[in-house]
């Protein structure tokens, strides 16, 4: 895996969830790799992960499939990030 | 100000800015939730137009939004039809027009002759059935043989009941063959932001308003977004 690559995805799953959780910038930038989110986050129910997995799609021209969505995924940042790069760093 | 108009499927309400004379923007806020998300943003870049000299309106769209006809009972050539009869009222008072389609709002503009348009972050309606596909799972546990697209679409419950909308099957076939009106020698402009990898005449770096759960604004950019439509404007116009 290219580390910058990886870095790329990292701000921009960062990102998406400051944009469509309305979260603050400084509120994502304390995000670390066990940052619980679903489950954790008041702000990520069950239809704001549709729009935050749409969102990620949109931007790293990647799809994802919905069986491939699970709690697993979403548990922490670093599984988010780490899914998203396995999609966009290929 | 507030106006109605009329269209063969009956009466809808419309919003109008800016001067009674000249060419008229015509917007089109995004299908269903996302409309909720935008409106208040796009009353605001409307009022900027204005303040800039420029017309506009916002007429509800039938199915949508404060219409009294039921959300999602209609299909995307019938909206858009709604919307011609805007246009052609303008048309018959020697004014012309242009869109303003925001998102999937890109999608209704084209049965009217309008003389550009001009379209923000706009999407297809397969992206719009893939956002209401995920929302629809994320609804309810379905089981295995029936969470596919085409059982939203076409399956045992029509209307399906999409995050508190029910929507019909005919409304579901007819946004997955919609795309934004786009031909040659027709002037189009398309903004996106600069999270958005597709193509774009220009970027502006902002937030997707149309994803927030709750509702936002951002007057900063409807104030970029205005000087973007005036400067454009002003070359359609010559």
């Amino acid at each position: 895996m290219i580390p910058e690559g990886r870095s790329t995805v990292e701000s921009t799953v960062r990102a998406v969830l400051r944009d469509v959780l309305g979260l603050s910038q400084e509120r994502v930038d304390a995000f670390t790799e066990s940052t619980p989110l679903f489950g954790a986050l008041p702000e990520l129910d069950s239809m704001a992960v549709a729009g935050v997995l749409t969102e990620i799609e949109d931007r790293l021209a990647i799809l994802i499939e919905d069986d491939e969505v699970d709690g697993e995924m979403m548990e922490t940042f670093g599984a988010l990030v780490r899914f998203a790069a396995g999609k966009a760093l290929v | 100000m507030i106006d109605r108009y009329d269209w063969d499927g009956g009466q809808e309400a419309m919003l109008r800015f800016g001067p009674d004379t000249g060419p008229v923007m015509v917007a089109a806020l995004p299908l269903l939730e996302e409309a909720n998300r935008t409106r208040s943003f796009v009353v605001g870049l409307l009022r900027a137009l204005a303040s800039r000299g420029i017309a506009s309106v916002l007429p509800d769209i039938p199915g949508q939004g404060e219409s009294l006809l039921p959300t999602g009972t209609l299909t995307i050539l019938r909206m858009a039809e709604a919307l011609q009869a805007v246009t052609d009222r303008f048309h018959a008072e020697g004014r012309r027009t242009y869109a303003l389609g925001v998102r999937s709002g890109a999608l209704l503009d084209y049965c009217a002759l309008h003389d550009g348009r001009w379209h923000l972050s706009p999407v297809d309606g397969h992206q719009v059935l893939r956002d209401l596909h995920r929302t629809w799972l994320a609804g309810h546990d379905r089981p295995p043989h029936a969470r596919d697209l085409t059982a939203m679409m076409v399956g045992d419950d029509d209307p399906a009941e999409i995050a508190g909308n029910l929507l019909t099957s005919d409304f579901l076939s007819s946004l997955s063959a919609a795309t934004p009106f786009d031909q040659p020698g027709s002037p189009r402009r398309v903004v996106r932001l600069a999270s958005d990898p597709r193509p774009a005449d220009r970027t502006i770096d902002a937030a997707p308003l149309w994803r927030r759960s709750e509702p936002g604004d951002d007057p900063v950019l409807a104030a970029v977004l205005a000087d973007d439509i005036a400067d454009w404007l002003r070359v359609c116009e010559g």
